[in-house]
């Protein structure tokens, strides 16, 4: 004590020191490189051999893809006749490609595709938007009830009164989609808040607020559905389905229904119920053990078999059925490690407050865990993007079917790069979204989160 | 039960109504072959306050989670409220909503905010709507201190903080009776009194309460009663003053001796 006393005797009163700036050369652009790629004479050469592999390789790439091209010609002969040099051959990709995005579906209703796609697009923009209330809403009419009228537009030709009914019940949600969006924009009250305010319910208790709510949706259906009634499009077989198109179609499908199945199967394969148990692991584990392919050919050529004579089995659904249940299954264990993540005392807090076991669930364990499992449910998308390609096999003109129908036309015959290149970066475009999404998702949603 | 503690339950009634609270006899519990509960006889009236120790793995945790069934007994009967707690999913939700229970470990709700970590029973359970459920809330949140907190998440909180929101959140559901798991066990010393003044608020209140906890300061100023476990039986239990001053068993002293040592 007597040692120190004098030095904190000289210092009665604290001042911090000041900050001073790091030493130069550590950061920013150049200490970044002198620390990542020069920080030695061995890295240093290693770096300099690299930047000069680089080069070469996307110089070589460049002139192939490029500088030696040719974007304008009837035929691959053409193409061999006009270059002397390798380079690509663009021309048949450029004749081609509407074909890639869209099969063989009639160029005159290709706008049918494009305007669900674009209104697909606009009924998820308000999730991204900060503003908007009832974001679950309308990120499960999406998933659930825009299929509908996405079905009737691709499909067209007569509706029943189902179709009828759903189409007009999907057409109502995008309206109220786009309104309650607006209002939400302009005036924060969200389209449930205006019905009850204009219907003069708001002064009355909430649990009969949802009175207007249902009558004024019920109404709006029923004056969709009127306005409709005339309006139908030319029937297109699903045979005529393909390319991108078809891929997404699938995938689409099958992504929508990979969560909800795999959540379903993950719950009944932690249930205490022994049958509800078994029966979720066999399912889990017969489709997780086989190949999407043996998958997709049972479905295809070996279900037919055993269906009464006469009964045909559309071959587009049962290959969207097979890759459904494969991803479901996938999607299973995803989901059922998410859920052992969450900790014990979760389920007893819920139970302790006495919600019911699927209150529990829904309310507490699912978003929990959901956030947890966001990088390998995605990741799950991707690869379900991806082994969609393998529909081409069974006879299905996906994207990578209509790319190996291109070296089948005898225009273009033995044309593989090129398609094979393009059909590389529409998925590398779709993969990189989705990868980017998820980041993003994973950094929203852990903001306020953190334990 | 022995005659004795028969004649001081008796006794103590008078401290509280007459009401029975909570009726457990001859209750069984086993883990695997593990023993854990063993005969254990034990009537709660209404208003009572009781502490509960022992040493660890007496099964005064498992007693106390027993009651709203977060662990389910082999034989014996409990009643709760007049109702009978068995394997009837009904009557065991009718018993939660009744029961509140604060954990050790909090166990908020971390993906909900401190408010909606209040209303969502009241609103899923109770039925009440969104309005009058955080009317509600924001009354307990103000009872236990921390209105000011019910924008935040739990992550954003000190664990003092946490288990007084856990506190609010069982008491929106206006419960009749509250079990507390070791609640100030998981606490940094200097966070705990903000809790134990919490409990002691709801002790002044009528509350019927039954504590599992090592805070023997608690217990001499808020218990009418203490009941002391060790091998899964109920093995003494009297008023804090007797308890305290005058133990009548050798493990009792023993273990008084052991946690009033320093």
């Amino acid at each position: 004590m007597t040692d120190l006393a004098p030095d904190i005797g000289n210092r009665s009163k604290f001042t911090p020191k000041p900050d001073l700036p790091p030493p130069p050369n550590t950061t920013g652009v150049s200490g970044w490189l002198r620390y990542n790629l020069f920080n030695g004479v061995f890295n240093s050469i290693l770096t300099a051999l690299s930047i000069i592999a680089i080069f070469f390789m996307v110089k070589a790439f460049y002139e192939w893809a490029f500088v030696n091209a040719i974007w304008e010609a009837s035929s691959r002969d053409e193409c061999r006749i006009s270059s002397t040099k390798i380079g690509t051959c663009w021309a048949g990709v450029n004749v081609w490609f509407t074909r890639f995005i869209y099969g063989r579906y009639a160029d005159a209703e290709i706008w049918r595709i494009n305007l669900a796609f674009i209104i697909f697009i606009i009924w998820m923009v308000p999730l991204w938007l900060p503003k908007i209330t009832s974001k679950i809403f309308i990120g499960l009419s999406a998933v659930l009830i825009y299929p509908f009228l996405a079905g009737y537009m691709f499909l067209g030709g007569e509706r029943g009164w189902f179709m009828e009914v759903m189409v007009a019940l999907s057409l109502t949600c995008f309206l109220f989609v786009l309104i309650h969006s607006l209002l939400c924009l302009t005036t924060g009250l969200g389209l449930y808040g205006w019905i009850i305010k204009v219907s003069g319910f708001s002064k009355k208790n909430e649990h009969q607020h949802k009175y207007p709510v249902i009558g004024f949706t019920l109404l709006t259906v029923a004056v969709v559905a009127f306005l409709i009634n005339d309006i139908t499009f030319k029937y297109m077989s699903n045979n005529l389905w393909g390319g991108l198109f078809l891929t997404l179609v699938i995938s689409g499908i099958a992504i929508a229904s990979a969560l909800p199945a795999g959540i379903i199967l993950a719950l009944g394969r932690r249930s205490k119920m022994a049958v509800i148990r078994v029966l979720c692991v066999a399912f889990i584990e017969l489709f997780r053990s086989v190949p999407l392919i043996t998958i997709l050919f049972m479905a295809t050529t070996m279900f037919p078999l055993f269906l009464p004579g006469g009964m045909v089995i559309n071959k587009l659904a049962s290959a969207i059925v097979a890759v459904c249940l494969f991803a479901a299954a996938y999607m299973a264990e995803v989901v059922r490690g998410g859920l052992q993540a969450i900790p014990k005392g979760q389920y007893e807090a819920a139970e302790a407050v006495g919600l019911t076991y699927w209150q529990a669930t829904v309310l507490i364990v699912m978003p929990q865990a959901l956030k947890f499992m966001i990088p390998n449910i995605v990741g799950n998308f991707m690869g379900l993007l991806k082994d969609t390609t393998l529909v081409s096999i069974i006879g299905l003109y996906d994207l990578l079917g209509m790319i190996n129908a291109v070296s089948h036309d005898p225009k273009w015959i033995g044309l593989h790069h090129e398609p094979l290149f393009t059909a590389a970066v529409l998925f590398f475009i779709g993969c990189f979204a989705m990868s980017k999404y998820s980041q993003h998702l994973e950094r929203s949603l852990g903001a306020g989160n953190n334990r | 039960m022995s005659l004795e503690a028969e004649k001081n339950t008796e006794q103590l009634k008078s401290a509280a109504s007459d009401e029975v609270a909570i009726a457990m006899s001859k209750v069984n519990k086993w883990f695997g072959d593990f023993h854990v509960l063993k005969d254990i006889d034990l009537t709660v009236f209404k208003g009572e306050r009781i502490v509960i120790c022992g040493p660890s793995g007496s099964g005064k945790s498992t007693l106390i989670r027993c009651i709203n069934r977060l662990e389910e007994h082999q034989n014996g009967d409990i009643i709760v409220n007049g109702t009978t707690l068995d394997s009837n999913l009904k009557n065991i939700h009718a018993i939660r909503s009744d029961v509140g229970m604060v954990f050790q470990s909090f166990n908020l709700f971390p993906h909900l905010t401190v408010l909606e970590n209040c209303t969502l029973a009241p609103i899923w359970v109770k039925n009440f709507t969104k309005s009058e459920a955080e009317v509600t809330a924001m009354e307990y949140l103000e009872r236990v201190k921390i209105p000011e907190q019910a924008a935040k998440y739990p992550g954003q909180l000190s664990g003092g903080q946490q288990q007084r929101v856990a506190i609010a959140r069982s008491l929106c559901m206006n419960p009749q009776v509250m079990l507390f798991d070791e609640p100030t066990s998981a606490l940094d010393p200097e966070m705990i009194s903000e809790v134990l003044d919490v409990m002691f608020e709801l002790a002044e209140t009528g509350m019927t309460m039954l504590c599992v906890t090592h805070e023997m300061g608690f217990a001499k100023r808020v218990a009418d009663r203490v009941i002391f476990m060790d091998f899964g039986e109920i093995v003494e239990q009297n008023t804090p003053e007797e308890f305290f001053e005058n133990p009548k068993l050798d493990r009792t002293k023993l273990f008084l001796s052991q946690i009033l040592s320093h």
